[in-house]
């Protein structure tokens, strides 16, 4: 017991692993506010560069930029309607109008203060029940992702914003986009149009900074002239009562972020998707209409994509599988250092499992400080003049995108969504719906054809699995719900039910 | 008179020194390194423990890239593509080796220069811990009974699963589902949670599952039982044909565009030979579930072709329907 409370407070006593969990927090920051410098790439530098030092150094800095890199895509999303990472797309949605209106401080503030609470408790949750979470990821079968993957898709309702039409063709778009490359079963390219180049598809980071970057960059020359909004500076750290008003909807949408990103299968980006679509449904009067400046719509996917970081470590820590990207890096990164990650390290390295999470809860609080120092800069982007503001976010996005792969030709896909993303805008097409296609329809193809060939590519079986096992059953009903829930069939059975 | 001869020297021996400063001092800059597979993966893994020990060898920074897709084909193509000055170095798998026989490229490793082959990985087929099969032998029996019941995890075409199961089938018969995954931790995370029956994988990736008894493995891919896996019989316990095909295994390489010059094409060589055979990188590649091989040169090239060879024609044997060209017609000789 002793010894858990000394690994435990490893990285708080210890000078040299404080520091370097401050500073991995604060690189980790600006890392995730830049679009496609991603947290994986930064902690996979780190392993050459770390390869010499103690274990504990290179895992307490990987853990800082992890957490760090999680919030710090927030950043962008809010002042300049580019997230940057995936797993901020949802912020933008009531972050961005927030930011004009002149709120970017306090919606900062406010996603800080949340990403905080969002990472405690899924830190809490590590800490309390990794084993028990593990096993449970474990009974998720490939048709349990496919009916999350479907689950998913549903979404669109959520994200489409006035026309659902639109929104369903921009999820079909999104998916054919998930489905260039090879084809993971027979290794055929696919939709590569003989270039081989297309061979390894295309990242769908690549697609986010064109559709949220470009895009935005030149719908903004529409308003050129436009004065930018004064940012109001004053309020920057969320009042106790708003934290407290919001505590509820931020457990839920914590535990909602840990569950998903305990899942080998899915990451932050998904556990946002869905944590907003539970604040839509279930907050009834939101500070602003969900879209146009609701603070839910920001508590919502911050709170989730930080609490899913402590759910990415579960399987790792557990199982030695990984959770997400960044957790497949460090898990390299203890092989190189001579550990054996795998289902013995939490008993034959007990320390790595409680470092890490008192790690996770120090990089938290350092996220505090950091989160809420440096807003007032911060704000004052949005009111760079347009002239100097645009040509500096192209710039970005191509370094950004350059930097996923070292790959040029990814650059010229992501001018060319660009150029399309805008032309979707003029039309009142959403961006989020797209992200959300690029994101499933792989997830779809992959499990729907892992099912399917479990059981033995007959239909009939396939279906029967859908609910006769206990998880897929909860599964499925939920689809069905919300499919009842959300369409015409809904007002119809009610009109039934009254006229009888 | 004097001034000029003496500048037209100065220029001569100046320009001499240049010259021999190019040959004799090469690396001059950063050399930079593609990985072929994304980060975190086996390749991945390799290339970034052995990297410090050549820096500290050629006294320069190799700067590591990740450029996966495809197989692999990106990360290789990036690297055919680039000067032929010994500034660019691929760090590849196997996978190279059946691009042409699969249809993905019209390049193999006999169009690049060898470096060094540093290891093989070592080859397990494994299976739930709960599992009713004991050994290889029980499977087989049990999947003639039952054709086409099992499910086996796999990685897709051309990965190590399915050229394990080709093996199988071009000396025995197992009918089997495939259920493909995206790479061994997804297949191995699947086979925890019970929704797959068995599956071939690398050591390294399955040697903590086994040793931990979450799994167990039901042969290991060699002629004798190794060290590492005590209690696991060899493949060729339940299959003694399959002898012909082994050894086998995946494995990692270094590798140059093939017109570098000779004398930085012996530099890499040598600095890698010495990297590879430093004792901390051993640790790691034992530590690893895999084997060191440090060749270069003739025995490289060799190397290569047998690996090609073997697996090509297994491959070939089993199911000849999917490859996009025979082994013959590439000219690769049966083992």
């Amino acid at each position: 017991m002793s010894d858990t409370f000394s690994f435990l407070l490893m990285a708080w006593l210890d000078p040299q692993l404080l520091l370097l969990t401050a500073l991995g927090t604060l690189a980790g920051i600006y890392v995730g506010a830049i679009p496609g410098l991603s947290v994986t790439m930064a902690a996979s530098i780190l392993i050459s560069f770390t390869f010499s030092w103690d274990i504990n150094n290179a895992l307490a800095l990987m853990v800082g930029i992890y957490v760090g890199g999680v919030y710090g895509g927030s950043r962008t999303a809010i002042l300049l309607n580019i997230p940057g990472a995936p797993s901020a797309v949802v912020t933008a949605f009531d972050g961005y109008p927030l930011a004009q209106r002149g709120e970017a401080g306090q919606a900062i503030g406010l996603s800080t203060v949340m990403s905080v609470i969002g990472g405690l408790l899924g830190t809490l949750v590590l800490a309390g029940s990794a084993p028990f979470l593990a096993d449970m990821a474990l009974e998720f079968a490939p048709r349990d992702y496919f009916l999350i993957a479907v689950l998913g898709l549903l979404l669109v309702s959520t994200l489409s914003g006035k026309s659902l039409a639109r929104g369903i063709f921009s999820v079909a778009l999104g998916a054919s986009i998930g489905l260039v490359g090879m084809d993971m079963v027979t290794a055929q390219p696919r939709l590569t149009m003989g270039s081989m180049e297309l061979l390894g598809g295309i990242h769908y980071v690549v697609v986010m900074i064109g559709l949220f970057g470009v895009a935005e960059a030149f719908y903004q020359l529409h308003n050129l002239t436009k004065v930018p909004i004064k940012q109001k500076v004053d309020k920057i750290i969320p009042p106790l009562s708003m934290v407290l008003k919001y505590l509820p909807l931020s457990i839920r949408t914590s535990i909602i972020g840990v569950i998903v990103g305990a899942l080998p299968g899915t990451g932050g980006d998904i556990a946002s998707l869905f944590a907003y679509d539970h604040a839509k449904r279930t907050v009834k009067n939101p500070s602003s209409p969900f879209g146009e400046g609701a603070y839910e719509g920001l508590v919502a996917p911050e709170t989730a994509n930080n609490a899913a970081v402590g759910g990415a470590y579960v399987p790792m820590l557990t199982l030695g599988m990984p959770g997400d990207a960044v957790t497949a890096v460090i898990l390299g990164a203890l092989v190189i250092h001579g550990l054996n990650p795998g289902p013995m390290l939490m008993i034959e390295t007990p320390h790595i499992f409680w470092f890490t999470v008192g790690n996770l809860a120090l990089a938290n609080i350092f996220l505090l400080i950091f989160g809420l120092t440096g807003i007032k800069v911060f704000s004052k982007v949005v009111e760079v003049p347009k002239a100097l503001l645009i040509p500096l976010i192209l710039v970005l996005c191509v370094v950004g995108t350059y930097s996923i792969n070292s790959n040029m030709t990814e650059v010229y896909w992501m001018l060319g969504f660009g150029i399309l993303g805008y032309w979707l805008k003029v039309f009142g097409f959403q961006m989020g719906p797209v992200i959300l296609g690029v994101i499933l329809g792989p997830l779809l193809d992959e499990t729907y054809r892992q099912a399917m060939s479990s059981v033995g590519d007959s239909g009939g079986q396939f279906l029967l699995a859908l609910v006769t096992n206990p998880l897929s059953l909860v599964l499925t009903t939920v689809i069905a719900l919300v499919l009842l829930g959300q369409t015409p069939a809904k007002t119809w059975l009610t009109s039934q039910f009254q006229r009888n | 008179m004097f001034k000029p001869l003496l500048t037209s020297l100065a220029v001569a021996v100046g320009s001499l020194a240049m010259a021999g400063n190019a040959l004799a001092e090469y690396p001059e800059r950063n050399i930079q390194a593609t990985i072929q597979w994304g980060a975190g993966g086996a390749t991945d893994n390799v290339a970034r423990s052995l990297t410090p020990h050549v820096e500290e060898i050629l006294d320069t920074t190799v700067v590591l890239t990740n450029r996966p897709g495809g197989t692999g084909v990106i990360g290789m193509n990036h690297v055919m593509r680039q000067r032929a000055d010994g500034y660019n170095l691929l760090y590849g798998a196997e996978n190279p080796q059946l691009y042409q026989l699969m249809g993905l490229a019209d390049f193999s490793y006999d169009d690049m220069h060898t470096v060094n082959i540093i290891g093989q990985g070592l080859v397990v087929i494994a299976a739930p811990a709960d599992s009713p099969f004991d050994s290889l032998a029980d499977l087989l029996e049990h999947a003639k009974a039952n054709p086409g019941e099992l499910r086996m995890g796999g990685t897709g075409a051309g990965g190590l699963p399915s050229t394990v199961l080709a093996m199988v089938n071009a000396v025995d018969e197992l009918d089997v589902r495939n259920v493909t995954f995206g790479g061994d931790g997804p297949g191995i995370t699947a086979m925890l949670g019970g929704h797959i029956d068995f599956m071939p994988l690398s050591l390294a990736a399955v040697g903590e599952q086994i040793r931990s008894g979450k799994m167990k493995g039901l042969a290991v891919l060699t002629k004798e039982e190794i060290e590492a896996l005590p209690g696991v019989p060899p493949i060729t316990q339940a299959l003694p044909d399959i002898e012909s095909f082994l050894p086998w295994g995946p494995f990692w390489g270094v590798f140059v565009h093939q017109d570098t010059p000779d004398d930085i094409k012996a530099t890499l060589e040598e600095a890698y030979e010495q990297a590879v055979a430093n004792q901390e990188f051993g640790d790691f590649m034992q530590n690893f579930g895999a084997e060191v091989l440090n060749l270069n040169g003739e025995a490289a090239e060799q190397y290569l072709d047998n690996w090609q060879s073997v697996t090509a024609w297994a491959m070939y044997e089993a199911d000849a329907e999917t490859l996009e060209a025979t082994p013959e017609e590439l000219g690769i000789p049966r083992p």
